[in-house]
Formats: structure tokens, C-alpha cells, sequence
């Protein structure tokens, strides 16, 4: 029997290695994703400016519901966590839906080797993808705007335990891909969904009470605040505990509904002989 | 398991369960679904209120012996990439049983998949952003191959296959003959003792076919099992040890080429090749009383001529009444044979209809 672990481990290595390769075989990828992580927070930073008026006498409104007056900063880390968000949701699933339109899925599936560990080599290489738009807008960030932002191992941390969190929603996604295919509509609304409720760019306490109470059930709320609150706003390890571990809460039972929604799917497809559809 | 046997099918059916388009289609749609005459589909069409099953493969039952080439040979939708795909476990059959290197497909899958090599028909099962080596360097390790025998092994199969040369190469500049070698090539990384062969030479220029079967021969010189699903009769005929014929999902004929073709030696099969294509005469062929089955297929010489085979008890009877009722629609004889009975007429005689039909 080959499920060992050292088996699973080559596997997990073998299909990040493969991915890595053919991400660096498209260069127009490569350029895309360091261009556009500084593009796009660009422009929520200039209407920031706008709005803050010519001398920045809106300043103290923005200090006063966030606890700081770095906006920059503060779109900044929510804009970028935004955008790597998009990156590992659709990351498992996306690879999934590339195998099954170039063909190699079922040569993937035909052999011994854990599902499960093919995928979450996928993931990783979509993580070290993930992380150069991250340290483009670092550097940006620190360069153009002179935000000056605190890399702790906390943050890391954080940063960690999100990225679990998002890869327990990407497995589920992955499972629905081998439902349903098409996923765009769903990933969107998704997307729509963090977009206006974890703060991006406007501190939560402007939103309804309604929406608050939403987005105290989204795991990236707490990784946005609890990135500016530890980056930005020099918060220590007791300041967030509480938040720290509702994400890592998060991270945990959205990993384990993520594995089990794929072991259910990867039997489903194969009694309803889905798999190799597209 | 017994020890003769590398496969096991016994009965083995899938039905697949066809959902009702949804409101919106059915909205926008021109057309309800037509009832359908398929006599092969089971359950209701009710004009895509209900869902409809069609049965794939039904109730097959062979056995694969140790060493042997098989041939699963029928014309497209029969049911043959099925049957792999439930022996391979991509696809879990809806009853009935069948076991592999003497595990069971659906209570022992990783086993099965450790025990196999599989190449399914078309060119896209490899990464053809990845090179020659990568590819199989990547299928090594999902085949758990040691890490320490991965480079000898493939060293060895991309010397044997031919494609040293090429290795270093994206398999996207390969040639479709190229990508089946290695597609071979990686089926057996870990060299398993059974192979399933989908199609294996469908697209492939003659010679490159000619290669493949070559290789087809020595893998079972050296020892493996191999199930090879072909369309075409010649290569089953060369090839396989015992044939089994499969239409509309089940076995019609299993046995050794030599003795399905000895049902049929009384027959003789004619062939005229015409200028054009024969307008309505192919009815009144089928009609005649010794007449067993009729083709007509376009030819593949680039010129616009046609071909129609009569597989035929009485073939001077035949001839003359096929030569008259060219005659009477004008159309041109180019060139006339008479045959001993193929493969493909075993077929032909089996089924009343051609393979590419």
C-alpha cells in the first residue's frame, strides 16, 4: 500500500515543484502579478487624499474612528490582504478547474498518490505566489508612501493563520468545482462579500450595526484589523489574544469542513462520473 | 483472486443518471428533448421533467489472464473508455464487481491504482508546460516511485521510448507520436504488472502506429498484462490474444481472433470502390437474403471515392445484383475484390453495422 507518509510528503512536494514551473513558464503572469498589487491600492489611497482635503483637516475624523492618521497604511494592509484573499480562495479551486480543462486531471487521479496532498502542493505553490504582490506592496507601501510597517513574527503569524483559514474555503471551493465547474459567480459574490464587510478600506465602526454583526463571522475581518492593529498600530501579543484566537478558531474548523467537504466530493464525482467533465 | 487471472470482471454495469435541463434552458430552448428510440437508454425522457438513465455498460462479464493481451474493440459510445475508467477507478461502477491484480476496485482502490498503468485515450494527460523529464519526474513521485530508483527509472524509459534527445524539452514542441510514447513511458514508472491501453495509437501517423504496436508486443514479452481498447480491427487482429466485442455495452463475442473469424469463414466479403457516393442502394443490399451485413465508408487516399463491403454467403449472387444497381444510379466501378472475411467483418456480421458507425 503507497499511502505512507513520506509518500504524501514527495506528492505535496512533487505537485508545488510542477506548479512552480509552470507558473514561471508564462512571464505575462509573473509581470501581472507584481504590477497590479501596487496599481490597485493606488487609487482607494489618491480618493483617501481627496477626501482628507488639501491641508488634511480630515484627518482627525479618520484618527478618531481608527486610532491612527496613517490611511495610507491602513488601506494599504486591508487592500493587500484583500488581494492575496483572491489569490488562495480561488487558488485550489482554480488549479483543479485548469486540470480538468487541460486533461490531466484524471492522469493525476488514475494513480496511488493522496488526493489531498496534490491539491495542498497546488496551495503552496500559489501561497509563494502569493506572497510576491505581498511584499511588492510592502515595499511600495515603505518606498511612495512612507508607511512605515512593523514585520513581526506575530504578523507572520497572523498572516499563517489566515492563510489556513482561506485555504479551508478553498478546499470547499475546490469540492464545489468538481460539482459544478463553473465557479466565477460564487467566487465574485464572495469576493463582493469581504470586500464591503471586513473593512478594506473604512473601519468597521462606520458600518450599520447589521453589517458588523456580518462581519464578526468572516475570518478576514480579524486578520485586516489584526494586521493593523499589530503593523501599524504597535498592539502587543495581550492587546489582540482575544481576536488571535477567534482567527485561529476559524482557521482551524474551516480547514477540517474543507478536507471533509473534498473527501465527500472526490467519492461523489466518482459514483456520479463527473470527474473528468468540463 | 486466481493466479491466472490479472483482471476480473464479473457483471460489471454503470448507468449514468441524465439530469432534466433546468427552467431556464427549458425556457429558452427551441426544442423539448425528442423522446428518445435509443433502446439502450433505461428509465423515461418526459421532455426533461424527469431525469433519464443511460446504460453505459451493461452487465459485462470477462476475465484477463496473466501475461495476455486482451482487446476490448467497439465503435464509439459502446462502452469500452467506461469499463477502463471503472478498472482504473476514476468511475464506481453502479453494480456488479470486478477485481485487478486481485483487488477490488471499490473497496481497494489505492491498491488497484499501485497496480496499474493507464494511458486513456487523447494527448492532453501531460503537462505540456513541463518538459519530457519533469513529467515523468512529477508522475514518479505520485506513483511512489523510491527516490533513489526515479532518475535510473527514468533514464531507462526515456531511452527505451526513444525521447533522450527530447527530454529536456516542453512537451508542448513534441510531436502527437512523442506525447504518446511518454504517456506510455510514464505508465510504466512503477512498473506495474497490468496496463490499460485506451486507444493507444488513435491520431498517430502509420509508422509511428507501426512503432507502438511494436512496443505494445514486447511489453507483453516481458511479462505485463495489457487491456487495449482499439477502433481498429487490423490492430486488435495483430495484437490481442482474445478479443472481446462490445456494443451498446455488453460482450456480443469474446474469444481468440483465429476462432471469431471461423464463424464466419463461409462468408466472403465484396468490395467495390465507386466515384461517388451510392444514393440509396445500401438498404436494398441489407434486404438481400445471404447478406450479412453492409459498409460504406469514404476513402482515406485523398481522392472522392467511396467504398461499400458486402460481408456475403453467396458473393457471386451479390455481385452481380451490387454491380446492377450501380449501373442503375450511374455511378462509376473503379476498382473490385473479393476477400476472405476480416476481423472487421466479424463485426460487421455481428452487429449488422460498421465500427464507424
Amino acid at each position: 500500500m503507497s499511502r505512507t507518509m513520506p509518500h504524501t510528503v514527495r506528492v505535496f512536494l512533487a505537485a508545488a515543484r510542477r506548479d512552480i514551473l509552470i507558473t514561471t513558464r508564462y512571464a505575462d503572469f509573473v509581470v501581472s502579478m507584481l504590477v497590479w498589487p501596487v496599481l490597485m491600492p493606488s487609487l482607494t489611497v489618491f480618493a483617501a487624499k481627496a477626501l482628507a482635503g488639501p491641508d488634511g483637516s480630515g484627518l482627525s475624523a479618520f484618527a478618531e474612528r481608527t486610532g491612527t492618521t496613517d490611511y495610507v497604511g491602513f488601506v494599504f494592509a486591508g487592500m493587500v490582504l484583500w488581494m492575496w484573499l483572491n489569490m488562495v480562495l480561488w487558488s485550489v479551486g482554480g488549479e483543479l478547474r485548469a486540470e480538468q480543462r487541460r486533461g490531466t486531471l484524471e492522469s493525476n487521479w488514475m494513480t496511488p498518490a493522496p488526493r489531498l496532498a496534490m491539491l495542498l502542493g497546488s496551495g503552496l505553490n500559489q501561497m509563494i505566489v502569493s506572497i510576491v504582490p505581498v511584499i511588492a506592496s510592502l515595499a511600495v507601501c515603505s518606498i511612495a508612501w512612507g508607511v512605515r510597517f512593523a514585520v513581526t513574527p506575530l504578523v507572520g503569524l497572523v498572516f499563517l493563520v489566515s492563510t489556513m483559514a482561506m485555504f479551508g474555503m478553498a478546499l470547499a471551493f475546490a469540492s464545489l468545482v468538481l460539482f459544478l465547474k463553473e465557479l466565477n459567480a460564487a467566487v465574485f459574490f464572495l469576493r463582493g462579500v469581504f470586500m464591503v464587510f471586513c473593512g478594506l478600506t473604512s473601519p468597521l465602526s462606520v458600518l450599520p450595526p447589521w453589517m458588523r454583526t456580518v462581519s464578526k463571522a468572516l475570518p478576514l475581518t480579524y486578520s485586516i484589523d489584526l494586521v493593523r492593529r499589530l503593523g501599524l498600530a504597535g498592539a502587543s501579543y495581550a492587546d489582540v489574544s482575544r481576536d488571535f484566537w477567534i482567527l485561529t478558531a476559524f482557521a482551524a474548523g474551516l480547514l477540517i469542513a474543507g478536507c471533509l467537504a473534498f473527501l465527500f466530493v472526490d467519492r461523489a464525482v466518482k459514483r456520479s462520473g463527473t470527474l473528468g467533465q468540463y | 483472486m486466481s493466479v491466472a487471472n490479472a483482471i476480473e470482471v464479473d457483471d460489471l454495469r454503470r448507468t449514468f443518471t441524465r439530469r432534466a435541463p433546468g427552467a431556464l434552458n427549458r425556457m429558452f430552448s427551441r426544442r423539448r428533448a425528442a423522446a428518445s428510440s435509443n433502446d439502450n437508454e433505461a428509465g423515461c425522457n418526459n421532455g426533461g421533467k424527469r431525469p433519464a438513465a443511460l446504460v453505459a455498460v451493461d452487465g459485462i462479464t470477462f476475465d484477463i489472464r496473466v501475461g495476455e493481451i486482451f482487446g476490448l474493440l467497439g465503435p464509439n459510445g459502446a462502452g469500452k473508455t467506461t469499463t477502463i475508467k471503472m478498472l482504473c477507478t476514476l468511475l464506481e461502477p453502479t453494480s456488479g464487481t470486478a477485481r485487478v491484480a486481485g483487488f477490488d476496485i471499490v473497496r481497494e482502490p489505492a491498491r488497484v491504482r499501485a497496480s496499474l498503468g493507464t494511458v486513456l485515450s487523447g494527448e492532453r494527460s501531460l503537462y505540456w508546460k513541463l518538459t519530457g523529464r519533469e513529467n515523468l519526474e512529477y508522475f514518479a513521485a505520485l506513483y511512489d516511485v523510491e527516490p533513489s530508483t526515479a532518475s535510473t527509472r527514468i533514464r531507462e524509459l526515456l531511452d527505451r521510448f526513444e525521447l533522450t534527445d527530447k527530454a529536456n524539452e516542453l512537451v508542448e514542441r513534441y510531436s502527437t507520436g512523442m506525447r504518446q510514447r511518454l504517456s506510455i513511458a510514464r505508465a510504466l514508472l512503477a512498473n506495474p504488472p497490468v496496463l490499460l491501453l485506451d486507444e493507444p495509437t488513435a491520431g498517430l501517423d502509420p509508422q509511428s502506429a507501426r512503432n507502438l504496436r511494436e512496443v505494445v508486443r514486447k511489453l507483453k514479452d516481458e511479462g505485463h498484462t495489457i487491456l487495449l481498447t482499439t477502433h481498429y480491427m487490423a490492430e486488435a487482429d495483430e495484437l490481442s490474444d482474445r478479443i472481446a466485442i462490445i456494443d451498446h455495452g455488453k460482450v456480443i463475442a469474446l474469444d481468440t481472433p483465429a476462432v471469431l473469424k471461423q464463424h464466419i469463414q463461409q462468408m466472403h466479403s465484396v468490395e467495390v470502390e465507386t466515384d461517388r457516393e451510392p444514393d440509396g442502394i445500401l438498404d436494398e443490399l441489407r434486404s438481400l437474403p445471404l447478406v450479412r451485413g453492409v459498409e460504406c465508408i469514404q476513402s482515406g487516399n485523398g481522392f472522392e471515392t467511396w467504398t461499400i463491403r458486402v460481408l456475403t454467403e453467396d458473393s457471386r449472387q451479390t455481385l452481380d445484383t451490387l454491380l446492377d444497381l450501380l449501373r442503375a444510379g450511374g455511378e462509376r466501378v473503379l476498382n473490385l475484390r473479393v476477400a476472405e472475411p476480416t476481423l472487421e467483418d466479424v463485426f460487421i456480421a455481428l452487429t449488422g453495422k460498421s465500427l464507424r458507425d
